[in-house]
């Protein structure tokens, strides 16, 4: 009966959306280093344990006023306790636990086993509350109990905390621990040092009365300074033998230290890419709107060029030296395969909300079509745009779910052509479409602020500000109208499409968008 | 001399296109093959002739009368190309050659080289992919009115009587409600261009041998043509 009052519980708390949509904030806020709120909470934390810790240093010696010290002892401990309860909380789901043990159970037809989800849950937490972030999280919250003045060690445990709050410590965590095992060698090596010299040196040393070495520890002490380089001399060898023991530590020390050094030096250039990467991943993640460029060659370059005057290009590219020369152009680049799923599963790219189009511009039809067919299987909807490189593969690249294609070679015949019949138009094509001498063609979309002072095409007033209207685009009937009629009606959602000076057209478009 | 011939150097897929779309203009199209490109096919209606890039051009000029021709420079390898390029401006001072090319780079060189006209092809494929992106609906217009898949027609005229505009500035006339067109810009006789609202000073006045580059439909040019008595496009 109270298993299955349990187990109704869970379902109905896992089925809840109102508490799901809290734990999942709850979960951002506090681990997704993407939520664009967590930076505020981090910030938040790091001024409180700054604010603290320097209420706890200024109380060693000196008077803190009472408000203060409440505020330390209990208002920045309470709000640590809810912290850590709450990460406590969205470390591992309770009731998913028992609905998954239920089902189990139910599937292989035996009965609830209530113990043993209760024990997969204990381990769970209990793994969670002996992890290092969390004694630590713990023991900063100990402070609460001020009264009692030996806890005030636990000052340390704030400054700890600080930790999870820097990434710069996490990635410095991840270098060493990628060279553990060369650091442990260090670490056995070093501690040989030092206890075979710290014997050597009392033995040599403890009987002479003019020695400084008189117990064990003074001993360790003198050759942990020793092998560090730091050599305070506060503790020196009097013996001639002492001495010979001096100079071998002196020389294991400068191994140790160089040893040391490299081993850093070494982890963080190995790491560098690593990191490098993820801090791009990162910013991607964080970006509102920008094109994906698959593939980086001729072609590439000279769209990322213009395409990035105005908006955020990213380029995915899956040859190293192809993604190194985007780089060295200006751009962002990432090497990563466009035709893998897995490449944007790890670049954590949301297609719908971030991507304005996928350009696919390999020089290969199969590489565009690969990409194409891989986008889409995961995301009917993002517009793609992809250059043909054989004529052959259209209907290929069409099936592949390409929204546009671009045939470069039939373009060169239509522009032969135009060349052939009409120089002169061609020249004023292209010159348009170049922005020479600053003539241009745009689009002017006409939303409610404009319709609410212009009804019909004559009041628009054009040539006052010496603009060409050459005609509307009207979106509901996907028709275009040259030249029209002083009368016809403006709509919202219509595109005039204006010829002119840059700044002429731009003048045109603040009086359209000013006048009330 | 009217041209009457295309000479088009190069055996690929911008040999097709570009025939395909030139053939009405020409009475004899002559396809010739780099040597060292695939074995020689003849493709339908003409003859493959094959060259090098050694030749002195002597069977050509006793084969075709140069001055009545277009060339175009369609080899893939940019080197290649700007080769033949200098090789043929070396031989025909007075050629016109329209050559290919694929970079920034191959486009200085083979204007150093003596083409007459360049076919960019990067520039121009990376200008209208960003056009199909950032200005999707005048790349629609834009496309539909310069490779005739809609009615509107963009073409040049001739002005051959000035009296018609009666010493009038081309930014003074409402083009588009006189006569249905749209004038985007002229052509002076000394080939300097302007576009026809590109400032606001008044250069030019109208004058007979102008080029106006105008779009509108077929009829309203075709009355404006006779209006203007224009006899030549």
């Amino acid at each position: 009966m109270q298993k299955h009052l349990l187990v109704d519980i869970a379902y109905q708390i896992n089925t809840s959306k109102r508490y799901a949509n809290v734990k999942h904030f709850f979960y951002n806020l506090l681990e997704n280093d993407n939520y664009k709120y967590k930076k505020f909470f981090d910030i938040f934390m790091i001024t409180l344990i700054f604010s603290s810790v320097i209420i706890l240093v200024r109380e060693v010696k000196s008077h803190v006023n009472d408000e203060l010290l409440f505020f330390n002892t209990y208002i920045v401990s309470f709000i640590f306790l809810i912290e850590y309860l709450l990460r406590f909380w969205v470390s591992s789901s309770v009731t998913n636990i028992i609905i998954e043990q239920n089902e189990q159970d139910t599937i292989l037809g035996n009965k609830f086993q209530l113990l043993k989800s209760l024990k997969i849950i204990a381990v769970l937490k209990l793994k969670y509350v002996l992890s290092l972030k969390a004694i630590i999280d713990l023991l900063a919250i100990m402070p609460f109990f001020h009264e009692l003045r030996l806890l005030r060690i636990f000052v340390l445990f704030r400054v700890f905390k600080l930790f999870r709050y820097a990434k710069s410590i996490h990635t410095f965590t991840s270098v060493i621990i990628a060279k553990k095992f060369e650091f442990v060698t260090l670490l056995i090596f070093a501690s040989i040092v030092v206890f075979v010299s710290s014997v050597l040196i009392y033995v040599m040393e403890a009987n002479n009365p003019a020695s400084p070495v008189n117990t064990l520890f003074e001993a360790i002490y003198w050759s942990i300074v020793t092998i560090s380089t730091v050599g305070y001399g506060d503790i020196t060898p009097v013996t001639e033998a002492g001495r010979v023991v001096a100079m071998f530590v002196i020389v294991a020390g400068i191994a140790v230290f160089s040893f040391t050094t490299s081993l850093i030096v070494t982890a963080f250039t190995e790491k560098l890419d690593e990191i490098k990467d993820t801090k791009q991943i990162d910013d991607i993640a964080k970006i509102k709107e920008f094109y994906l460029i698959c593939g980086y060659e001729s072609i590439s370059k000279e769209v990322a060029k213009k395409l990035s005057i105005n908006n955020r290009v990213i380029i995915l590219e899956e040859h190293s030296l192809k993604v190194k020369e985007a780089i060295k152009d200006g751009f962002t680049a990432l090497n990563y395969d466009p035709g893998s799923i897995e490449s944007y599963k790890k670049l954590r790219i949301n297609l719908e909300a971030q991507v304005k189009a996928i350009i696919c511009l390999s020089h290969s039809d199969v590489e565009n079509l690969y990409t194409a067919l891989t986008v889409r299987s995961f995301n009917k909807d993002v517009y793609i745009l992809s250059i043909l490189k054989n004529k052959i593969n259209r209907n290929k690249l069409i099936f592949a779910g390409v929204n546009e294609l671009f045939y470069e070679k039939e373009l060169v015949g239509i522009i032969a052509k135009e060349f052939i019949g009409q120089p002169v138009a061609f020249e004023a094509i292209h010159a348009l479409r170049m922005n020479y001498k600053g003539v241009d063609m745009q689009e002017i979309v006409v939303n409610d602020r404009i319709l609410e002072s212009f009804v019909m095409v004559g009041e628009l007033e054009n040539k006052k500000y010496r603009v060409v209207l050459l005609g509307i685009y009207k979106k509901n009937k996907k028709r275009f109208f040259f030249n029209p009629l002083d009368s016809t009606i403006l709509e919202v959602g219509d595109y005039l499409l204006v010829i002119g000076n840059t700044q002429f057209i731009k003048s045109f478009s603040k009086y359209l968008h000013k006048k009330g | 001399m009217p041209q009457n011939t295309a000479l088009i150097f190069g055996y690929n897929d911008y040999t097709f296109e570009i025939e395909k779309n030139i053939k009405s203009h020409y009475e004899f199209i002559h396809i010739f093959q780099l040597d060292a490109e695939k074995e020689p096919k003849d493709r339908g209606e003409y003859k493959i002739y094959s060259f090098d890039l050694s030749e002195n051009w002597d069977d050509l000029s006793a084969s075709v009368n140069i001055d009545t021709c277009v060339a175009f420079c369609l080899l893939e390898d940019m080197a290649e190309n700007i080769f033949l390029t200098i090789s043929l401006r070396e031989t025909f001072k007075m050629l016109t050659i329209v050559a290919l090319s694929k970079d920034k780079e191959s486009t200085d060189k083979l204007m150093l080289a003596g083409a007459t006209r360049i076919l960019p092809t990067t520039q121009t494929t990376a200008n209208i992919i960003v056009d199909m992106l950032e200005k999707p609906i005048i790349t629609e217009v834009l496309h539909g009115i310069l490779y005739e898949k809609s009615d509107l027609k963009i073409v040049q005229i001739k002005i051959d009587n000035d009296e018609f505009f009666n010493g009038k500035y081309p930014a003074d006339i409402d083009w588009s409600r006189a006569h249905g067109i749209i004038v985007l810009s002229v052509f002076n006789d000394d080939m300097s261009s302007e576009f026809i609202y590109s400032s606001k000073e008044k250069h030019h006045i109208i004058k007979s041998g102008d080029v106006f580059v105008v779009v509108g439909y077929d009829e309203d040019i075709k009355n404006f043509k006779k209006m203007i008595g224009s006899k030549v496009d």
